[in-house]
C-alpha cells in the first residue's frame, strides 16, 4: 500500500500583505478587502531570491530520511500546476537530481492536472513502485514552483498565489501515512479557453468537490465522519465554509490557518498542511485523514486521497 | 432549511433589503426595479463572487458582521431569501 515516508515543505520567511499586491496585480480596493474579509487571506509568501530549481532544493535539504538513501531512489516526480516554468532546454528537475545524487532515478514532471498534479504526483509514485522489481525501491515526490506572472499569481474573486515547495518520499508499503484511496474527477467540460465556463464551474465547483471526497471516503471503507482532519487546497476560507455546510462536516476539521500565513502554494498546500498537523500534533496513530484539491485550467480537476496516520 | 431557529428583527430586515437592493442595482447595473422575489442567479445574474462583493458592501453599509460560516447559497435563491438570512445571522461590528 503507497505510504509517505517522510515530508518536508519549504515556505519562504518573506511575505507580503495582500493590501501590498494590490499595485502589481492591479486589484481593486474592494478585491482586496474581500480577500481579506471573506476568502481570509493574510499575507502570501515568496521567495523572490530562489529560482524553480532552488525551490525544490530547499524542499529536499529538509528531507533527513533521504540521506543515505539516495540509491534506492528509483523516481523521481514532480507535480506542478504550471506547464512552463523556465526557457527551454533548461530543466530544474534535472538540474536537482543531479545535484542531489539522484540523476540515476527516473524523473518527470506532471502538470496536466494543474494543482491536482501534486495528489497526481503521489499516486503515480505509487503505481510505478508497485511494479517496480526491487522491494526497497522509493520515489520522491516534488512539489514547488514560482509565480512569476499575474496570471500565475491570481484567480479573480477567489485566491492569490505564493510560492514554496515540498519533498515527499514515498515507499510501496511503509508503515505509516498509508494511501487508503484515491479519487480524481477530471472535467474536460470546464476548459476555460474561451471563458465562457467560468459561472457554471462556480457553479459546480462544490458539489464536484463533495462529491470526489464522499467517493475517495467510501473507498477507504470510511464514513465521512471517520475523517479525524481534511487537509485542504488553500484556495480560500470562504470555499471550505460552504463546502463544510453541503457536506455536514465541521469545518473547524479542516486545517485552514495556512490559508493567511501563505496565501495558495499551487501544488504545496497539501503538503505544507501535514507538516503543519503533525507538528501541531493534530494526527494520532491509526487516524484517518483526507487530503482534497482543485486544479482549474484547461479543463478541472476534482481530486481526493484519504490516509491512516 | 436554512437556521429555521433564526430571530428575525423586521427593522432589521428591511434595511438589508434597501440596502441589497441599492447594491445590487449598481453590481449588475439594471436600471428597473429589484424585488424580494427575484432569482439572484438566473435573473439578476449575480454570479457566486459578485454575491460575495454584494455581502460585503451590505456588511460595511449597515455596521454588521454576517455569519457567513452558516450560510448555504444553494438555498438562498432569492433577494428576499437573502435578505432574511442576513437579519437573522449577523451582529453589528
Amino acid at each position: 500500500m503507497t505510504a509517505l515516508d517522510a515530508v518536508s515543505v519549504y515556505t519562504p520567511a518573506f511575505r507580503v500583505p495582500i493590501e501590498d499586491l494590490a499595485d502589481p496585480l492591479d486589484l481593486t480596493d474592494i478585491q482586496v478587502r474581500l480577500f481579506r474579509r471573506f476568502h481570509g487571506l493574510d499575507q502570501v509568501r515568496f521567495a523572490p531570491d530562489r529560482s524553480p530549481a532552488e525551490l525544490l532544493r530547499a524542499a529536499v535539504e529538509g528531507l533527513a530520511g533521504l540521506r543515505g538513501q539516495e540509491h534506492r531512489v528509483r523516481y523521481v516526480v514532480h507535480g506542478r500546476a504550471m506547464p512552463v516554468v523556465v526557457p527551454y532546454p533548461h530543466n530544474p528537475l534535472h538540474d536537482v537530481c543531479r545535484q542531489l545524487g539522484l540523476g540515476h532515478a527516473l524523473a518527470f514532471t506532471v502538470t496536466q492536472q494543474s494543482c491536482a498534479s501534486g495528489l497526481l504526483a503521489v499516486e503515480l509514485a505509487g503505481r510505478l513502485l508497485a511494479g517496480d522489481p526491487h522491494e526497497d525501491a522509493l520515489a520522491l515526490v516534488l512539489t514547488g514552483e514560482k509565480a512569476f506572472t499575474r496570471h500565475a499569481r491570481l484567480i479573480p474573486g477567489t485566491s492569490l498565489f505564493g510560492e514554496g515547495a515540498s519533498a515527499c518520499l514515498v515507499s510501496a508499503d511503509g508503515p505509516r501515512d498509508r494511501m487508503l484511496s484515491f479519487v480524481c474527477a477530471q472535467r474536460g467540460e470546464f476548459d476555460g479557453e474561451y471563458g465562457d465556463r467560468e459561472e457554471e464551474f462556480q457553479r459546480q465547483y462544490r458539489p464536484s468537490l463533495a462529491e470526489v471526497i464522499n467517493r475517495a471516503v467510501a473507498d477507504a471503507g470510511l464514513a465521512l465522519d471517520d475523517i479525524r482532519l481534511v487537509l485542504p487546497h488553500n484556495v480560500n476560507v470562504v470555499t471550505w465554509q460552504r463546502l463544510c455546510s453541503l457536506m455536514d462536516f465541521p469545518v473547524q476539521r479542516v486545517l485552514l490557518s495556512n490559508v493567511p500565513d501563505n496565501g495558495h502554494l499551487f501544488c504545496t498546500d497539501a503538503f505544507a498542511n501535514y507538516r503543519t498537523a503533525r507538528e501541531r500534533d493534530l494526527l494520532r496513530e491509526g487516524d484517518h485523514y483526507l487530503v482534497a484539491t482543485v486544479g482549474a485550467g484547461a479543463g478541472a480537476t476534482f481530486s481526493a486521497m484519504v490516509f491512516q496516520h | 432549511m436554512t437556521a429555521p431557529d433564526a430571530q428575525v428583527d423586521s427593522a432589521l430586515r428591511d434595511r438589508v433589503v434597501e440596502a441589497m437592493t441599492t447594491v445590487l442595482k449598481r453590481l449588475v447595473e439594471r436600471e428597473e426595479p429589484i424585488t424580494e422575489d427575484m432569482h439572484m442567479a438566473d435573473e439578476l445574474g449575480v454570479s457566486s463572487s459578485l454575491g460575495l462583493e454584494l455581502l460585503l458592501e451590505v456588511e460595511e453599509q449597515l455596521g454588521i458582521q454576517i455569519d457567513v460560516e452558516r450560510m448555504r447559497p444553494d438555498e438562498l435563491l432569492t433577494v428576499g431569501e437573502l435578505a432574511t438570512f442576513i437579519a437573522g445571522h449577523s451582529r453589528p461590528w
